[in-house]
């Protein structure tokens, strides 16, 4: 299940406010009610505010490579929970488990992952628990 | 005898540097430590972006039940309305329009109850300052004085806070807040509560004259608690005692930004969101043999 209380502050600023303007930081792009496992080698991981990006290429059915974005959340969240800016290098293989696009095109929102050296932190346990 | 007159004076110059370094100290002397990094129980952040609490967790752990008035329960129930229309359309994928929110400000009260960033308390003798990793600060002046009078004063989104110790319980009183969102005074501020599922939450509106009283205090070396009571008779029809409890903030010993005011990742194309990852940093200007900058441009002509 997604969990998205970190941008909490669109909600209130809806609630109270009648202006209109674009609502940003929403995970409404993202099906939530799917998880996909993807297995790639990383081009990029982009520490970067507000959000950190994977950027992921992976083989498609036809033997050519695509890139995928993968959204993750941010750099202060990722550091409380034992993730480093350098966690991920340019040429690790990768197996991430994401929520994909609902437009079909390659991104998604990463949910857990495993790289050369273990699963990431955060990730899920057989038992269920976090790392 | 010369040796033992050194040593003597060596211990009667220690002596004195020692009551010297202890005076220079006072500001922390006799003050609770609560150094460290710290963020509500049961909101440390997972990878995805999300919490480890659901609604009726967040929702006993604070002791929510606000004793809304007639007037502004029906207040509430018309925004939960039109928030559970404004959600529906988002499960679609649809931008259902909304505000621009790109400030990582939560404003007080919501910093201390239900917001997912972490904090450092440094308490003195005259003020104990609460710092946030959205960079919001709390300023808490213990030095005896009353709050600013009246026309001094405006409201903020951390209001006006003065405080005094029993003990080791710092006890808070603020006044004159402000929503960070709202457009105007009238419009109240919001407390909410947050599940970790989108859609899950609740919130009521406190008026401009709330009037806010906390209980601050260690509970043990890796917990605070704050115990907060509202006082507001135009939202509600008695006050409203709530509690917080904090936890140390593990893996990352240093505060640092959280800045939403990065990149626009989310662009709506053709009314729906879409993913915009930020461009890749640009390299490092190449640094000189033996240490040297590099050499600067010419200048332009």
């Amino acid at each position: 299940m997604s969990r998205v209380r970190s941008y909490n502050l669109i909600a209130i600023a809806v609630m109270l406010t009648a202006s209109s303007a674009l609502a940003h930081h929403s995970f409404a792009m993202f099906d939530q009610s799917k998880s996909v496992t993807l297995q790639g080698t990383v081009k990029d991981f982009r520490w970067s505010n507000p959000h950190v990006f994977i950027q992921l290429l992976v083989k498609n059915d036809a033997g050519n490579e695509d890139e995928w974005s993968i959204e993750m959340t941010s750099p202060e969240h990722l550091a409380r929970v034992g993730w480093k800016p350098g966690a991920m290098k340019p040429g690790d293989k990768v197996t991430l488990v994401i929520h994909p696009m609902r437009d079909g095109s390659t991104g998604g929102q990463y949910l857990s992952g495993t790289g050369p050296d273990g699963p990431f932190a955060g990730s899920p346990t057989p038992s269920g628990e976090g790392k | 005898m010369t040796l033992r007159r050194l040593t003597l004076a060596a211990a009667v110059l220690l002596g004195c540097l020692s009551v010297i370094f202890v005076a220079a100290m006072g500001a922390s002397a006799g003050m609770p430590d609560w150094s460290g990094q710290w963020e509500n129980v049961g909101g440390t952040p997972d990878a995805s972006g999300g919490f480890n609490q659901s609604l009726d967790q967040v929702l006993k752990t604070m002791q929510w039940g606000p004793p809304n008035r007639p007037e502004l329960q029906a207040r509430v129930d018309k925004m939960v309305a039109s928030e559970r229309k404004r959600l529906e359309a988002i499960s679609r994928g649809e931008d259902p329009g909304g505000v621009d929110v790109r400030a990582c400000t939560f404003g007080y009260p919501l910093l201390m109850l239900d917001s997912p960033l972490m904090f450092e308390v440094l308490p003195t003798p005259k003020e104990t300052t609460l710092i946030f990793s959205s960079r919001e600060i709390r300023h808490v002046y213990t030095d005896g004085r009353p709050h600013t009078p009246k026309d001094e004063l405006w409201a903020t989104p951390w209001g006006d806070s003065i405080g005094h110790w029993e003990g080791q319980t710092l006890v808070i009183d603020t006044i004159a807040v402000k929503s960070p969102f709202a457009s105007s005074e009238s419009e109240g501020v919001a407390v909410m509560a947050f599940g970790d599922v989108e859609g899950e939450q609740t919130i009521t509106i406190l008026s401009s004259q709330a009037h806010f009283i906390e209980r601050f205090r260690m509970l043990d070396k890796d917990h605070l608690e704050d115990q907060m009571t509202v006082i507001d008779p135009t939202s509600f029809t008695a006050p409203w005692h709530l509690s917080r409890t904090y936890q140390r903030v593990t893996h990352i010993h240093r505060m640092v930004y959280e800045d939403c005011e990065g990149e626009e990742r989310n662009p709506v194309v053709n009314g729906r969101f879409t993913l915009a990852p930020p461009p890749a940093e640009k390299p490092l200007p190449a640094t000189a043999p033996g240490g040297a900058p590099p050499a600067p441009s010419p200048a332009p002509q």
